[in-house]
């Protein structure tokens, strides 16, 4: 071996050694994270961690024989949404869905039984309530100019009447009072957040002999997918709890009445929002014939498939085609000729105390 | 006697003089490296600052900061430095996640500073204790999401689901979200909590020294102290402190709300594309400014197949007309 190949030798012996070493230096002393600790998270994969997300079904049925009835319906508020509610989308007349649907379960079940559903609609130049907080204009008594007809005088032509409005007029209210001092049967629902926006709920309670509570029912231990969904459940036995088991309030209020029998109660475990306190004060009672339902939403298509709402809709239809007639005539031509006064009380459920 | 000494000119007394000059010498130039050496701190002591609205930015920043931090052998315990009022869901399971994992490795403090709510409170729970000042405000242990609404028909997606949902699919969705949230902190401090899991639930907020008391935190103290304690347990003597910053430069995004939601802005001067609704959100409400309105972005009135936008939020008259292209935000 001559002297340069003793020096190429050297040299690529050299270079190996080198690029070897940087080799097994590299593979030593690899960069990048190191693996993660292994972590059980028990908590994220409990099995009962997911809601069953299942709508459930409803079946509204009516068990009430009663002749066709005139059920008079008040929108008066929005029931759910943002967007105030329009008395003609309940009619078929276009405007917002929600008003429409939101009543539909309780008014379909009134309708597939013979009986009619009209919608009180405010007389030309009062406009409906928009809410939050805004007053309805005082009412065109006279009513002349306008094609809606004034609330006194449907009543007149009504056995029953379903409002989710709290502002009347004096004069409205005093028709309302004559109505139910006639016999006719009054649902009134309210929401919570009603006491907040409207001025008139207090004189509109006052006329029906019934208080709402403020603040909301909530209850963290059981519920219906959310803290103010509540179950409630029969405080008694009467027509409207009859194969209702439990019921689902979304929104609840406390209502009650002077004289008057509870009908439904939350649940134990159940909590006033505005004492953080249990409750037990009823969400739904009866006088005379004057429903108050601490709730507007509970009818709408999808809750009305929860837990038994469908029942108590059911029960709340036949309560209000059986138990009274304040005013109304018997529809032209119908084969009943029944009026309130000789309308058999025996012949359906009766809600009256 | 003279085979002992060498053989120079010097006499032996210079000849000691340049040894001892010589070792002066080398002596000046190792002396700094053996004071510093001795001097050294014994580890690092990191503190990471989450702070601002919980986000995609922020959580990037704070996995990546804690991954490095459990690879560097020269931290020995981590602080963590909150103020935050929460945000998105996600983000804050990927801060609990990469705190969970390094308070598997070292020592893991939080230290809150103003507020450590919702998302934030999320965040920080595995530590090993959380250090709040007197009036510091934690808890929030909750969802924050609009009622669901069933949608009308809409025509052209592939399934009902596509484009619309259905209220109950939406309510259990939502509680599902909440319980996850719920179920993990009870996981993480339920042992430590003096209130009940529906307690927990009720998502309120406590002052520092309530917070104390009832378990939400567990030591009354200020960062600086919270960093002293995790260098302690990480049984360092003396430890340097490497603060790492995270989240984006410029303090955005915000969040704002209005009555119905809460919003993700991503721009001093928002655009269309610079408000994002956020449907659910793990966020202290009261943390978050409120608008009355913020134009054309309100989740429900986002338009769909081409149908016309409306503003979602508070009087309609305050919408203006040109919005759409541009959207924004009024107060």
């Amino acid at each position: 071996m001559n002297h340069a190949e003793r020096l190429a030798t050297a040299f690529v012996a050299t270079f190996a050694v080198i690029v070897l070493a940087a080799t097994v230096a590299g593979f030593v002393a690899t960069d990048g994270a190191a693996p993660a600790p292994e972590i059980e998270n028990e908590h994220f994969t409990d099995e009962n961690l997911t809601h069953d997300r299942t709508p459930g079904e409803a079946d509204v049925t009516m068990s009430s024989t009663q002749p066709p009835r005139t059920v008079l319906v008040d929108p008066g508020i929005e029931t759910a949404g943002t967007v105030p509610a329009n008395p003609l989308a309940l009619l078929g007349l276009g405007g917002p869905d929600v008003a429409d649907r939101d009543i539909r379960p309780l008014a379909n079940a009134l309708i597939e039984n013979g009986h009619e559903v009209r919608v009180h609609t405010p007389p030309a130049g009062q406009p409906t309530a928009p809410r939050p907080g805004a007053t309805r204009p005082a009412p065109n008594q006279n009513g002349a100019e306008g094609t809606q007809i004034p609330l006194d005088s449907e009543l007149e032509e009504a056995d029953a009447f379903v409002t989710f409005d709290s502002e009347y007029s004096a004069a409205e209210r005093e028709a309302i009072e004559s109505f139910v001092d006639g016999g006719g049967t009054v649902v009134s629902m309210t929401d919570p957040d009603e006491a907040f926006d409207q001025p008139g709920a207090a004189a509109f309670d006052s006329t029906l002999g019934v208080s709402t509570e403020p603040g909301y029912v909530y209850n963290l231990a059981e519920n219906d997918l959310n803290y103010q969904r509540v179950y409630a459940e029969p405080a008694g036995d009467s027509a409207l709890t009859d194969g209702v088991d439990r019921a689902v309030f979304p929104t609840a209020t406390p209502v009650g009445a002077a004289g008057g029998e509870e009908a439904f109660r939350p649940i134990d475990g159940s909590q006033l929002s505005t004492s953080r306190a249990p409750t037990d004060a009823p969400l739904l009672v009866e006088n005379g014939g004057v429903i108050k339902i601490g709730d507007a939403d509970f009818l709408s298509p999808e809750n009305a498939q929860r837990a038994d709402n469908d029942v108590l809709i059911g029960n709340l239809a036949d309560a209000l085609v059986t138990s009274g007639n304040g005013g109304a005539r018997p529809p032209v031509g119908s084969e009943s000729t029944q009026t309130s006064s000789d309308a058999d009380p025996t012949d359906g459920p009766d809600t009256a105390s | 006697m003279s085979s002992n000494r060498f053989d120079s000119p010097l006499t032996p007394r210079h000849q000691l003089a340049v040894v001892v000059v010589a070792a002066a010498l080398i002596g000046a130039v190792f002396a700094p490296i053996v004071y510093a050496n001795a001097n050294e701190p014994s580890g690092t002591v990191a503190v990471v600052e989450i702070e601002g609205p919980v986000n995609t930015a922020l959580a990037d920043d704070v996995e990546n900061e804690l991954a490095e931090i459990r690879d560097n052998g020269s931290v020995e315990a981590v602080v963590l430095k909150i103020d935050t009022g929460g945000g998105a869901p996600v983000a804050s399971e990927r801060m609990y996640k990469a705190v969970q994992r390094t308070s598997e490795q070292m020592p893991v403090l939080a230290a809150v500073q103003e507020i450590s709510a919702s998302g934030g409170y999320y965040a920080m729970a595995p530590a090993d204790d959380i250090y709040v000042l007197p009036t510091s405000i934690v808890g929030s242990i909750g969802l924050n999401a609009r009622a669901p609404q069933t949608s009308p028909p809409v025509e052209g997606p592939s399934g009902p689901d596509k484009a619309g949902g259905n209220e109950i699919e939406g309510w259990a969705r939502q509680q599902t979200l909440a319980d996850t949230f719920i179920n993990a902190m009870m996981a993480e401090r339920g042992d430590r909590f003096e209130l009940s899991r529906e307690e927990v639930a009720h998502a309120d907020v406590y002052l520092g020294t309530e917070a104390v008391q009832n378990g939400f935190a567990d030591e009354i103290g200020s960062l600086t102290e919270a960093v002293h304690e995790a260098a302690t347990r990480a049984g360092l003597e003396s430890y340097s402190v490497d603060t790492r910053e995270t989240g984006p430069d410029g303090g955005i995004p915000f969040l704002i709300r209005t009555d119905e939601q809460v919003f993700a802005v991503y721009s001093n001067d928002p655009g269309y594309g610079d408000v994002e609704p956020m449907g659910v959100a793990y966020v202290h409400l009261e943390s978050v400014p409120h608008i009355d309105t913020v134009e054309r972005f309100s989740e429900g009135s986002l338009p769909v197949d081409g149908e016309a936008g409306t503003a979602g939020t508070a009087d309609p008259n305050t919408t203006s007309d040109t919005a759409p292209a541009s959207g924004g935000v009024g107060a």
